[in-house]
Protein backbone atom coordinates (compact mmCIF):
# COMPACT_ATOMS: atom_id res chain seq x y z
CA UNK A 1 0.00 0.00 0.00
CA UNK A 2 2.74 2.50 0.98
CA UNK A 3 4.60 1.47 -2.18
CA UNK A 4 1.48 2.16 -4.27
CA UNK A 5 1.14 5.65 -2.74
CA UNK A 6 4.83 6.45 -3.29
CA UNK A 7 4.53 5.42 -6.92
CA UNK A 8 1.36 7.38 -7.63
CA UNK A 9 1.25 10.57 -5.53
CA UNK A 10 2.79 12.55 -8.41
CA UNK A 11 -0.15 11.64 -10.63
CA UNK A 12 -2.60 12.65 -7.91
CA UNK A 13 -0.94 16.05 -7.58
CA UNK A 14 -1.20 16.53 -11.32
CA UNK A 15 -4.90 15.56 -11.17
CA UNK A 16 -5.43 18.15 -8.43
CA UNK A 17 -3.88 20.79 -10.71
CA UNK A 18 -6.11 19.62 -13.57
CA UNK A 19 -9.21 19.96 -11.37
CA UNK A 20 -8.14 23.49 -10.39
CA UNK A 21 -7.95 24.38 -14.08
CA UNK A 22 -11.35 22.82 -14.76
CA UNK A 23 -12.82 24.68 -11.76
CA UNK A 24 -11.60 27.92 -13.32
CA UNK A 25 -13.14 27.04 -16.67
CA UNK A 26 -16.53 26.03 -15.24
CA UNK A 27 -17.18 28.42 -12.34
CA UNK A 28 -15.57 31.73 -13.26
CA UNK A 29 -17.62 34.30 -15.16
CA UNK A 30 -14.79 36.41 -16.56
CA UNK A 31 -13.52 35.13 -19.92
CA UNK A 32 -9.88 35.89 -19.10
CA UNK A 33 -10.17 33.82 -15.89
CA UNK A 34 -11.59 30.98 -17.98
CA UNK A 35 -8.55 31.21 -20.25
CA UNK A 36 -6.22 31.12 -17.23
CA UNK A 37 -8.01 27.92 -16.17
CA UNK A 38 -7.52 26.46 -19.64
CA UNK A 39 -3.79 27.19 -19.48
CA UNK A 40 -3.51 25.52 -16.05
CA UNK A 41 -5.29 22.48 -17.51
CA UNK A 42 -2.84 22.29 -20.41
CA UNK A 43 0.17 22.61 -18.11
CA UNK A 44 -1.16 19.81 -15.91
CA UNK A 45 -1.43 17.47 -18.92
CA UNK A 46 2.15 18.32 -19.91
CA UNK A 47 3.32 17.65 -16.34
CA UNK A 48 1.54 14.29 -16.36
CA UNK A 49 3.38 13.17 -19.49
CA UNK A 50 6.76 14.39 -18.25
CA UNK A 51 6.20 12.63 -14.90
CA UNK A 52 5.43 9.38 -16.71
CA UNK A 53 8.78 9.57 -18.59
CA UNK A 54 10.82 9.16 -15.39
CA UNK A 55 12.98 6.16 -14.50
CA UNK A 56 14.80 5.80 -11.18
CA UNK A 57 18.63 5.83 -11.36
CA UNK A 58 18.52 7.28 -14.88
CA UNK A 59 19.87 10.50 -16.34
CA UNK A 60 18.58 13.08 -18.84
CA UNK A 61 18.20 11.91 -22.47
CA UNK A 62 21.46 13.43 -23.69
CA UNK A 63 24.09 10.87 -24.63
CA UNK A 64 26.76 10.61 -21.95
CA UNK A 65 30.04 9.09 -23.27
CA UNK A 66 30.69 7.57 -19.84
CA UNK A 67 27.44 5.53 -20.05
CA UNK A 68 27.08 4.86 -23.77
CA UNK A 69 23.90 4.13 -25.70
CA UNK A 70 23.64 0.36 -25.25
CA UNK A 71 21.80 0.36 -21.89
CA UNK A 72 18.45 2.10 -22.50
CA UNK A 73 17.49 1.85 -18.81
CA UNK A 74 20.12 4.47 -17.89
CA UNK A 75 18.31 7.32 -19.69
CA UNK A 76 14.79 8.62 -19.05
CA UNK A 77 12.42 8.18 -21.99
CA UNK A 78 12.93 10.96 -24.59
CA UNK A 79 9.68 10.33 -26.47
CA UNK A 80 7.37 12.05 -23.95
CA UNK A 81 9.62 15.10 -23.79
CA UNK A 82 9.56 15.43 -27.57
CA UNK A 83 5.77 15.09 -27.76
CA UNK A 84 5.30 17.65 -24.99
CA UNK A 85 7.54 20.10 -26.86
CA UNK A 86 4.96 19.89 -29.64
CA UNK A 87 2.09 20.22 -27.15
CA UNK A 88 3.59 23.36 -25.57
CA UNK A 89 3.86 25.05 -28.96
CA UNK A 90 0.30 24.14 -29.93
CA UNK A 91 -0.92 25.32 -26.50
CA UNK A 92 0.71 28.72 -27.03
CA UNK A 93 -0.92 28.96 -30.46
CA UNK A 94 -4.40 28.11 -29.15
CA UNK A 95 -4.16 30.51 -26.21
CA UNK A 96 -2.97 33.25 -28.59
CA UNK A 97 -6.07 32.78 -30.75
CA UNK A 98 -8.26 32.67 -27.62
CA UNK A 99 -6.86 35.97 -26.33
CA UNK A 100 -7.34 37.55 -29.75
CA UNK A 101 -11.00 36.49 -29.72
CA UNK A 102 -11.37 37.88 -26.17
CA UNK A 103 -9.96 41.22 -27.34
CA UNK A 104 -12.44 41.36 -30.22
CA UNK A 105 -15.34 40.47 -27.91
CA UNK A 106 -14.30 43.28 -25.58
CA UNK A 107 -14.08 45.78 -28.43
CA UNK A 108 -17.54 44.88 -29.66
CA UNK A 109 -19.51 44.45 -26.41
CA UNK A 110 -17.33 46.41 -23.91
CA UNK A 111 -17.44 43.59 -21.37
CA UNK A 112 -15.83 40.21 -20.64
CA UNK A 113 -18.27 39.15 -17.90
CA UNK A 114 -20.26 36.22 -19.23
CA UNK A 115 -23.84 36.85 -17.96
CA UNK A 116 -23.58 40.52 -18.93
CA UNK A 117 -22.15 39.46 -22.30
CA UNK A 118 -25.08 37.13 -23.00
CA UNK A 119 -27.50 39.90 -22.01
CA UNK A 120 -25.85 42.35 -24.41
CA UNK A 121 -25.67 39.75 -27.18
CA UNK A 122 -29.43 39.23 -26.87
CA UNK A 123 -30.07 42.98 -26.82
CA UNK A 124 -27.76 43.79 -29.74
CA UNK A 125 -26.63 40.90 -31.92
CA UNK B 1 -26.86 24.65 -11.54
CA UNK B 2 -23.86 25.08 -9.24
CA UNK B 3 -24.60 21.63 -7.77
CA UNK B 4 -24.46 20.06 -11.24
CA UNK B 5 -21.11 21.75 -11.90
CA UNK B 6 -19.63 20.54 -8.61
CA UNK B 7 -20.89 17.01 -9.25
CA UNK B 8 -19.33 17.09 -12.73
CA UNK B 9 -16.02 18.28 -11.29
CA UNK B 10 -15.97 15.67 -8.53
CA UNK B 11 -16.98 12.85 -10.90
CA UNK B 12 -14.21 13.86 -13.31
CA UNK B 13 -11.63 13.86 -10.52
CA UNK B 14 -12.82 10.51 -9.18
CA UNK B 15 -12.66 8.98 -12.66
CA UNK B 16 -9.08 10.22 -13.12
CA UNK B 17 -8.00 8.94 -9.68
CA UNK B 18 -9.56 5.58 -10.53
CA UNK B 19 -7.62 5.63 -13.80
CA UNK B 20 -4.28 6.07 -12.05
CA UNK B 21 -4.74 2.81 -10.12
CA UNK B 22 -4.06 0.97 -13.40
CA UNK B 23 -0.82 2.84 -14.08
CA UNK B 24 2.61 1.40 -13.23
CA UNK B 25 4.63 3.04 -10.45
CA UNK B 26 6.37 6.24 -11.45
CA UNK B 27 10.03 5.67 -12.31
CA UNK B 28 9.69 1.91 -12.69
CA UNK B 29 12.15 0.98 -15.46
CA UNK B 30 10.34 -2.32 -16.05
CA UNK B 31 7.03 -0.69 -17.06
CA UNK B 32 5.62 -1.57 -20.47
CA UNK B 33 6.27 1.91 -21.83
CA UNK B 34 10.04 1.57 -21.24
CA UNK B 35 10.45 -2.05 -22.41
CA UNK B 36 12.81 -2.91 -25.24
CA UNK B 37 10.25 -5.02 -27.15
CA UNK B 38 6.66 -3.85 -27.68
CA UNK B 39 3.56 -6.08 -27.43
CA UNK B 40 3.71 -7.00 -31.15
CA UNK B 41 7.45 -7.77 -30.82
CA UNK B 42 8.71 -4.72 -32.66
CA UNK B 43 11.45 -2.63 -30.98
CA UNK B 44 10.01 -0.51 -28.13
CA UNK B 45 9.92 3.14 -29.22
CA UNK B 46 11.75 4.96 -26.42
CA UNK B 47 14.58 2.43 -26.04
CA UNK B 48 14.97 2.23 -29.83
CA UNK B 49 15.43 5.99 -29.96
CA UNK B 50 17.93 5.95 -27.07
CA UNK B 51 20.05 3.24 -28.72
CA UNK B 52 20.06 4.54 -32.29
CA UNK B 53 19.91 8.35 -31.94
CA UNK B 54 23.65 8.99 -32.16
CA UNK B 55 24.19 6.46 -34.95
CA UNK B 56 21.34 7.80 -37.11
CA UNK B 57 21.68 11.57 -36.70
CA UNK B 58 25.12 12.20 -35.14
CA UNK B 59 23.48 14.33 -32.42
CA UNK B 60 23.86 13.46 -28.73
CA UNK B 61 20.58 15.06 -27.65
CA UNK B 62 17.88 12.41 -28.18
CA UNK B 63 14.92 14.80 -27.88
CA UNK B 64 16.35 16.87 -30.74
CA UNK B 65 16.88 13.76 -32.85
CA UNK B 66 13.27 12.60 -32.37
CA UNK B 67 11.84 16.07 -32.99
CA UNK B 68 13.85 17.01 -36.06
CA UNK B 69 14.93 13.71 -37.64
CA UNK B 70 12.65 10.77 -36.80
CA UNK B 71 9.49 12.86 -36.54
CA UNK B 72 10.44 15.80 -38.77
CA UNK B 73 7.21 15.53 -40.72
CA UNK B 74 5.20 15.77 -37.49
CA UNK B 75 7.13 18.96 -36.65
CA UNK B 76 6.26 20.34 -40.08
CA UNK B 77 2.56 19.85 -39.28
CA UNK B 78 3.11 21.64 -35.96
CA UNK B 79 4.66 24.61 -37.78
CA UNK B 80 1.54 24.68 -39.96
CA UNK B 81 -0.57 24.96 -36.81
CA UNK B 82 1.48 27.96 -35.64
CA UNK B 83 1.24 29.61 -39.07
CA UNK B 84 -2.54 29.15 -39.07
CA UNK B 85 -2.84 30.56 -35.54
CA UNK B 86 -0.74 33.59 -36.48
CA UNK B 87 -2.81 34.24 -39.60
CA UNK B 88 -6.04 33.95 -37.61
CA UNK B 89 -4.76 36.37 -34.94
CA UNK B 90 -3.91 38.83 -37.72
CA UNK B 91 -7.28 38.48 -39.43
CA UNK B 92 -9.27 38.73 -36.17
CA UNK B 93 -7.40 41.67 -34.69
CA UNK B 94 -6.90 43.96 -37.68
CA UNK B 95 -8.78 47.25 -37.68
CA UNK B 96 -11.09 47.47 -40.65
CA UNK B 97 -11.40 50.72 -42.59
CA UNK B 98 -15.11 50.18 -43.11
CA UNK B 99 -16.75 48.99 -39.83
CA UNK B 100 -18.78 45.79 -39.84
CA UNK B 101 -22.55 45.91 -39.86
CA UNK B 102 -24.03 46.00 -36.31
CA UNK B 103 -20.73 47.02 -34.69
CA UNK B 104 -20.78 50.08 -32.48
Amino acid sequence: MIDFIRGHYTYWGVILLMLIGMYGMIFKNNLVKKLIGMTIFQVSIIMFYVASAAKWAATVPVLDPAIGAADAARYISPLQHCLMLTAIVVGVATSGVAFALAIVIYRHYKTLDEPLLIERMKAQP
Amino acid sequence: MKIVNWLLLIAFGALLIYGTTGLPNRGDAGAGMHSTRSLVDSPGASSFYIRNALRDAKTPNMVTVILADYRGFDTLGEETVILTAGLICFLVLRRRKKPLKNSR
